[in-house]
């Protein structure tokens, strides 16, 4: 609704410009919107997934269950699932209306990263250090596990030209390559992955095939990202080159993967410091594409259309691992790596002092102001009165609401999060502890971990603390709080 | 039937002329009466005369066709003639709610339709259910006189603004006040209100001051450097991007929820002091309660903001009286119309239909001002509250017709 009122100027910007916030709740690790754009997920070194409210930058719920730093993080389509991969080689899938674990599944080795499904929040695909990928079917209690391949795709020509010392050799790199990257194009039709190798592959979901490869680089990828609409993806590899390709519509039934050539659209490095890139992300339309830099303090955002860098996002005295864009609005969020808070880069709105009287004009130079020819006419008070009630006849319609684009395709699986009032020390988690008036000490470490020690807590924090209140929906003991009144 | 004669100028408008040459395709539109008759809210007309087609002269139905707007006209030759739009409504006294022991403040029903609360200078804030009208929690807690109410949309928490300067949340399934007031306003809170998805709330208050909390953490968000004078009114729109606010100043002011900066600032000429604002269902339009005994309605997108609408009729010189937008017609949403429900100091309520400003109907019953009227999310029901400490329940076409006595429900032996 505030759209109309917006100055338009404002509205066109399209790339964050300054730092207008950050986030702070323990030391995060990695971070994720969710699709609807108002809830930020935010994984903790100790464990914990906080949920952050970017409304009010305040934590709208706190999820235990890890008990080691959380590697990735997912949203379910209608952002009431949330999959949480961990270090402590878990991956638990969150229902966030009331802050419970749906499921948690266990891996034989650490994660690298865990995706959900988009249209099943009962599957999820995930890439496995020194393994094979799985797909995992969660639906039953028990989880099934699918395993994918990791080997590329030769196509029939490759093979057959392939000398017989070339063919052995690359069977041999190929029984040692692993897939570092994971994700389903928005369809959920397909899997892309990233191997150790260099190697991009597309996995058909249903029959779990490999139905095409192309190398796009010797070196390792790092890290994979589709835009929404599943048609450009970005690849970060180990080589400080951060590659776009443009994708087919893989859902196209009259696809031919065997005659499928994708080519690089864009290379984007630094040449002169040779940097290497932390994390990378697409903006919503995938415009532009953000990259936070190793052992620097930037976020480089370029330009698909040209290929031109465009701008430098800085302001930070850290370095920035995890870098993501808002789902709709020029909005960046980054972690920082020494100490987990999450950074916020939107644009800033001048004040229109116009807003401010509805006489107020802006203007660029000095106008000469003409009167009026009667606007110093005397006129009856009841005539002015009865005049401008006869001119009050149109039409107003208070009622039909009119669908806005944005947010639309959500509207149909409308899921609200519960708003909870004890959320323990939502101002901060900082290591300091009020214990009087004007008195401060240090947090105990430990303290207030208690749900670390037994690995398998059967019930999250909110269910515990419902629990202890014999079953009232809406907890009114809140313990932790700033001291008022 | 009508003839290509001119109409006397003076019901002419600017504009029209060029429709009026087209006398073939005005014909067939004024064939049909009955599908004409709802589109025609006109301020200057008399209700009674709109709706006779008896005695309707060619002049009179030409001077309709030719006030209507492009898109009603071939909104109605496409469809089935709706039925006609009423033009009184019927509301009649179902349950009166005793049980405060000062005059109230405000009354609301909850999102969900199940409950109706109610505060008072007494203290207190009562919660009723709907529609058995028991007292279901008197909660208690404030240290002053109560003046405005708001309820989260999932309706299972109440905030309550006071004059104790503070803002108490209130757990609605055991009665028990949320340990953590609001504590930041210096002065009287005259106002709040939630945010549609409930993880922020608005308070305007006495000290000039509109605060943004964040419901969670209970602390403040965002201060609008809103008025000089103290705030009357404050309401979020349907989507949560706005905030509006009013003050004694005479002036209203609409925010940007995200960034707190002011995007509109609305006053009308004569400066009056405005008491109590509201977006409209649609949010499209801000409705204004001023001390000049009126009820503006204004369209603050267009241009610089619009006064469209001047709803007269009831008295309104010393209080702060809130009122509510209902819905009456067909139940089909293409057939139903706005009404505008306010109370009056003389202690009856009055509907306006939206856009002709008529009074639709006038509910007498009130001893006293009836300072808050609301209406029940889904059903033809209004409850009101005033200063004769009683609340009082109306429902369109209740049984309890013409003898029957209202039921009263009496709260003082709690």
């Amino acid at each position: 609704m505030n759209l109309s009122l917006i100055d338009p100027f404002v509205l066109a910007q399209d790339c964050p410009e300054v730092i207008t916030g950050r986030l702070r709740s323990g030391h995060s690790t990695s971070i994720r919107f969710s699709h609807r754009g108002d809830l930020l997920a935010s994984g903790r070194h100790d464990g914990v997934v906080v949920i952050f409210d970017i409304e009010t930058n305040g934590v709208a719920r706190k999820l235990r269950g890890h008990t080691r730093q959380v590697q990735s993080l997912s949203w379910s389509t209608n952002d009431r699932y949330l999959l949480s991969a961990g270090q402590d080689w878990k991956c638990v899938l969150w229902d966030l209306k009331d802050g419970s674990r749906v499921r948690t599944v266990r891996f034989e080795s650490a994660i690298f990263i865990a995706e959900l499904h988009p249209k099943n929040h009962m599957l999820f695909v995930a890439a496995l250090f020194e393994d094979q990928p799985v797909l995992v079917d969660i639906s039953a209690e028990a989880p099934t596990k699918y395993t994918l391949p990791s080997a590329p795709r030769r196509t029939q020509v490759e093979r057959e030209n392939a000398t017989e010392k070339q063919a052995a050799q690359d069977a041999k790199q190929d029984a040692k390559s692993t897939t570092t990257v994971t994700v389903f194009t928005p369809s959920g039709e397909h899997i892309i992955t990233g191997t150790n190798k260099g190697w991009l592959n597309i996995i058909n979901t249903t029959s779990c095939q490999v139905q095409y490869s192309t190398r796009v680089t010797n070196n390792i990828i790092v890290f994979v990202r589709l835009t929404p609409s599943g048609r450009d993806v970005v690849i970060n590899s180990s080589d400080r080159i951060v590659r776009t390709l443009h994708l087919p519509d893989l859902s196209n039934p009259r696809l031919d993967f065997d005659t499928l050539r994708l080519e690089v659209e864009h290379k984007f490095q630094d040449l002169v410091q040779k940097l290497s890139w932390n994390h990378v992300s697409f903006s919503p339309t995938g415009e532009y594409v953000t990259a936070s830099t190793w052992m620097n303090h930037h976020i480089y955002v370029w330009e698909r259309g040209q290929g031109s860098l465009v701008k430098i996002l800085e302001g930070t005295k850290e370095e920035l691992s995890v870098v993501e864009w808002h789902p709709y609005r020029p909005f960046v969020a980054a972690v920082g790596v020494d100490s987990g808070r999450v950074w916020l880069w939107s644009i800033l709105q001048p004040q229109r002092w116009s807003a401010l009287a509805p006489d107020f004009a802006e203007v660029e130079e000095n106008v000469e102001y003409f009167e009026r020819e009667d606007e110093f006419d005397i006129q009856p008070l009841e005539e002015i009165h009865k005049r401008r009630l006869d001119q009050e006849d149109e039409e107003v319609d208070v009622l039909t609401i009119e669908p806005v684009k944005a947010m639309a395709e959500y509207e149909t699986s409308e899921f609200r999060m519960p708003v909870l009032l004890d959320i323990e020390a939502s101002d901060s988690e900082d290591e300091v502890v009020a214990v009087g008036a004007g008195q401060f000490r240090r947090r105990s470490p430990g303290a207030g971990r208690e749900w670390m020690n037994d690995d398998e807590v059967p019930v999250s924090g909110d269910e515990a603390r419902r629990a202890a209140t014999n079953g009232t929906t809406a907890v009114q003991n809140g313990t932790k709080r700033r001291r008022a009144g | 039937m009508d003839g290509n004669r001119d109409s006397p100028p003076k019901r002419r408008r600017e504009g029209n002329e060029d429709e009026y040459d087209s006398p073939p395709r005005k014909r067939s539109v004024s064939r049909s009466p009955t599908d004409a008759s709802p589109q025609y809210r006109l301020a200057e007309r008399p209700a009674a005369r709109r709706y006779s087609r008896v005695d309707d002269s060619d002049d009179d139905r030409r001077y309709y066709r030719d006030r209507r707007s492009p898109r009603s006209r071939s909104r109605s030759r496409s469809r089935t003639p709706p039925p006609p739009k009423p033009s009184s409504l019927n509301y009649k006294p179902a349950l009166i709610l005793r049980g405060h022991k000062k005059g109230i403040s405000a009354v609301k029903f909850s999102p969900d339709g199940r409950w109706i609360a109610s505060c008072s200078a007494d203290c207190t804030i009562k919660i009723w259910a709907y529609p058995s009208g028991a007292l279901e929690h008197t909660l208690e807690g404030h240290l002053a006189g109560i003046s405005t109410l708001s309820w989260s949309p999932d309706s299972k928490i109440l905030a309550s603004g006071s004059d104790d300067k503070t803002i108490r949340l209130w757990d609605i399934s055991t009665g028990q006040a949320h340990p953590t007031p609001f504590i930041g306003h210096h002065n009287y809170v005259y106002s709040i209100a939630f945010s549609p998805k409930g993880n922020m709330l608005v308070s305007g208050s006495y000290d000039e001051a509109v605060f943004l909390w964040d419901v969670r953490a209970a602390r403040v968000m965002r201060s609008l450097p809103a008025h000089s004078d103290p705030v009357g009114g404050v309401d979020f729109v349907q989507d949560g991007t706005l905030i509006v606010s009013c003050a004694n100043d005479g002036l209203i002011r609409v925010w940007d929820t995200a960034t707190g900066q002011c995007l509109r600032t609305l006053v009308h000429e004569d400066n009056a002091p405005v008491t109590s604002v509201r977006f409209s269902p649609n949010g499209k339009y801000v409705l204004a309660w001023t001390l000049d005994s009126c009820i503006r309605l204004w369209n603050y997108i267009e241009g610089k903001g619009k006064c469209v609408k001047t709803y007269q009729g009831h008295v309104n010189k010393k209080y702060s009286l809130q009122g509510a937008f209902g819905t009456y017609g067909g139940i089909e949403l293409s057939y139903q119309y706005a009404f505008v429900a306010s109370g009056s100091e003389d202690g009856n309520i009055l509907l306006w239909d939206v856009s002709s400003k008529n009074v639709l109907q006038t509910l007498e019953g009130h001893k006293d001002a009836v300072l808050s009227v609301d209406t029940h999310p889904t059903e033809a029901v209004i409850v009101s509250g005033g200063l004769d400490k009683t609340a009082r329940i109306w429902k369109m076409n209740a049984e309890s017709v013409d003898g029957t006595p209202v039921a009263e429900t009496n709260s003082t032996m709690e």
